[in-house]
């Protein structure tokens, strides 16, 4: 608060004053009042108001400085509220009670769209084990029958179901996740193990190098992660898939990396961002801009590390970093 | 003939399950009421137990911990749940394996016989005819005549003795193939079967490997 903003502001109350003191005087000229009286009540006016003022402003001044203050420090602007005491003076009262009344209101709303979130979150987690029933019933079905016809639209099925979970998941604010001590081949091998119908339609190779490590993370998590970035990589004319793992001291780095159409130089940057489809995306119908989006997010909530590096034409390659971290290990 | 314990609430997959292992060979008993679930676990001596985790009126990870207490039998698990903290439970209370929803069936027989394999006790030196097979060392002994077989041949041989006399199809062996981290190609996989073929005539077992066209293979 600044000494000139808050005179202006109290331009209106001065010219009062001012007024008011213009009638005292003429009035006590009209008594022939002696002069020096006149002046010794002027000064004593003139004190009295200018050390009320400044006591009024300095309280003021340090409550809302203290409250600016505290403002721009605080990176969750809301908690304002939280953070300030009741002043002493009664319009900063009413604000501080208004603020107060302002915040519990919003929490209450916020709470109960939270709440309705992680009842729709619940509801998908539900949604998609029961649809996984008739899917499972369906593939063991096209089995027995020994028709594999509409495994390929099945596995469709499935993979769009686990989208929506992920993506559920991906979102929430729970720890809805466990980390311990995950085999990368064993996830990897799963992953081509669902995928190989594919793969070997399409003619491609896998190769993979120093997959024998464990690294911490949520095994289902990083399951359905490598599963995107395969998919990925058949849906875009590779056909050789290399996967390597690299541990140093402070992490292991996994990178996976095909020999597809790459990605411009230009999308790079952006291929991370939800409904980003880029040039490729163009050029492939089946884009949505979703799935990379959906592992980025995983990553982020798993706190892993996650970077893509390309050459047009050439290849494509995904770096996952997992963090090494002894606190976390079992047994 | 093994005998499969099924407990799957959902009548549609229950059947198809039941179709699936009668053709793979297994006997298999379904558990339709509900009401006395761990009573019936008991009564039914199986020599494997496929358990789903949601049931009604009762929880299978619940059912797991309880059944353990008073039986070794091998027990995986089948749900569709896919949160990490159902399978650490389930393993923790004593799963053998855990298979998600909806599974393919070859990986599923697969993991099935696997299980069985590890749980049958005494482990007796298999023989084919009258050559031992030596999986540790990964090789087959007839006469003092030794043939070493890469892991390739041994998964498939071995997949093949599992169910000699039995049709085994191309999908089934690669399926083994890759879940052992060996992602052959459909034309690799002839050629690790022509040079298994090649390998057992020199021990002695000429035409050992029958082809059955679009069926698969057959160990005689």
């Amino acid at each position: 608060m600044k000494l000139s903003e808050y005179l202006k502001d109290r331009l209106a109350a001065y010219i009062i004053y001012g007024l008011t003191w213009a009638f005292v005087l003429i009035f006590m000229f009209a008594f022939h009042i002696r002069f020096q009286a006149v002046i010794i009540v002027s000064i004593v006016a003139l004190l009295g108001a200018v050390s009320s003022e400044i006591w009024n402003f300095l309280r003021r001044k340090r409550y809302y400085d203290n409250l600016l203050n505290c403002l721009e420090e605080l990176d969750k602007k809301y908690l304002l509220s939280e953070m300030s005491d009741a002043p002493d003076f009664l319009d900063g009262r009413i604000l501080y009670e208004t603020l107060q009344e302002t915040n519990k209101s919003m929490c209450e709303h916020i709470a109960e769209y939270r709440c309705e979130n992680a009842d729709f979150r619940e509801y998908i987690e539900l949604w998609v084990h029961e649809i996984k029933l008739p899917v499972a019933s369906l593939r063991l079905m096209c089995h027995n029958d020994g028709n594999s016809k509409y495994s390929e639209q099945l596995r469709r099925i499935d993979d769009y179901i686990e989208n929506v979970l992920y993506y559920a998941r991906s979102g929430s604010a729970e720890k809805d996740y466990i980390i311990k001590e995950t085999s990368l081949k064993r996830i990897f091998t799963d992953t081509a193990l669902k995928n190989r119908a594919e793969l070997q339609e399409r003619g491609i190779a896998l190769r993979t190098e120093n997959l024998d490590v464990n690294v911490m993370t949520d095994s289902k998590w990083l399951f359905y992660m490598l599963g995107q970035l395969m998919g990925n990589s058949m849906k875009y004319g590779a056909d050789e898939i290399y996967v390597s793992a690299e541990e140093f001291a402070d992490k292991i780095v996994l990178s996976f990396r095909d020999n597809g159409i790459g990605i411009p130089e230009s999308d790079i940057p952006c291929i991370f961002e939800k409904s980003f489809t880029g040039e490729n995306g163009r050029i492939h119908a089946k884009s949505t801009g979703m799935g990379l989006y959906i592992v980025k997010k995983l990553c982020d909530r798993l706190g892993h590390g996650i970077s893509a590096k390309s050459v047009q034409g050439e290849f494509t390659e995904i770096t996952v970093t997992f963090g090494k971290n002894d606190f976390n290990k079992v047994g | 003939m093994k005998k499969i314990l099924i407990i799957e609430d959902d009548g549609a997959l229950r059947g198809e399950l039941c179709i699936l292992l009668k053709n793979a060979g297994y006997d298999t008993v379904c558990i339709t009421d509900f009401h006395s679930v761990p009573e019936q676990m008991k009564a039914i001596s199986a020599d494997l137990v496929l358990l789903d985790i949601s049931l009604p009126n009762i929880n299978g990870e619940t059912l797991l911990h309880d059944f353990r207490k008073i039986s070794d039998t091998p027990v995986i698990m089948l749900t569709s749940r896919t949160a990490e903290i159902d399978e650490v439970l389930s393993m923790s209370y004593g799963a053998d394996d855990y298979i998600i929803k909806p599974y393919n069936p070859t990986i599923l027989l697969l993991r099935i016989s696997a299980v069985l394999k590890r749980s049958a006790k005494a482990s007796t030196v298999q023989m084919y005819h009258n050559a031992e097979v030596n999986t540790c060392k990964g090789s087959l002994v007839r006469n003092d005549e030794e043939q070493i077989l890469t892991k390739n041949e041994m998964i498939i041989f071995q997949l093949l003795l599992d169910r000699q006399g039995e049709i085994v199809t191309r999908d089934e062996l690669i399926t083994a193939l890759w879940d052992n981290d060996e992602f052959v190609s459909d034309n690799a996989l002839s050629v690790n079967i022509s040079r298994l073929r090649a390998k057992l005539a020199e021990l002695g077992f000429p035409d050992a490997i029958e082809t059955r066209k679009k069926q698969g293979y057959v160990l005689k």
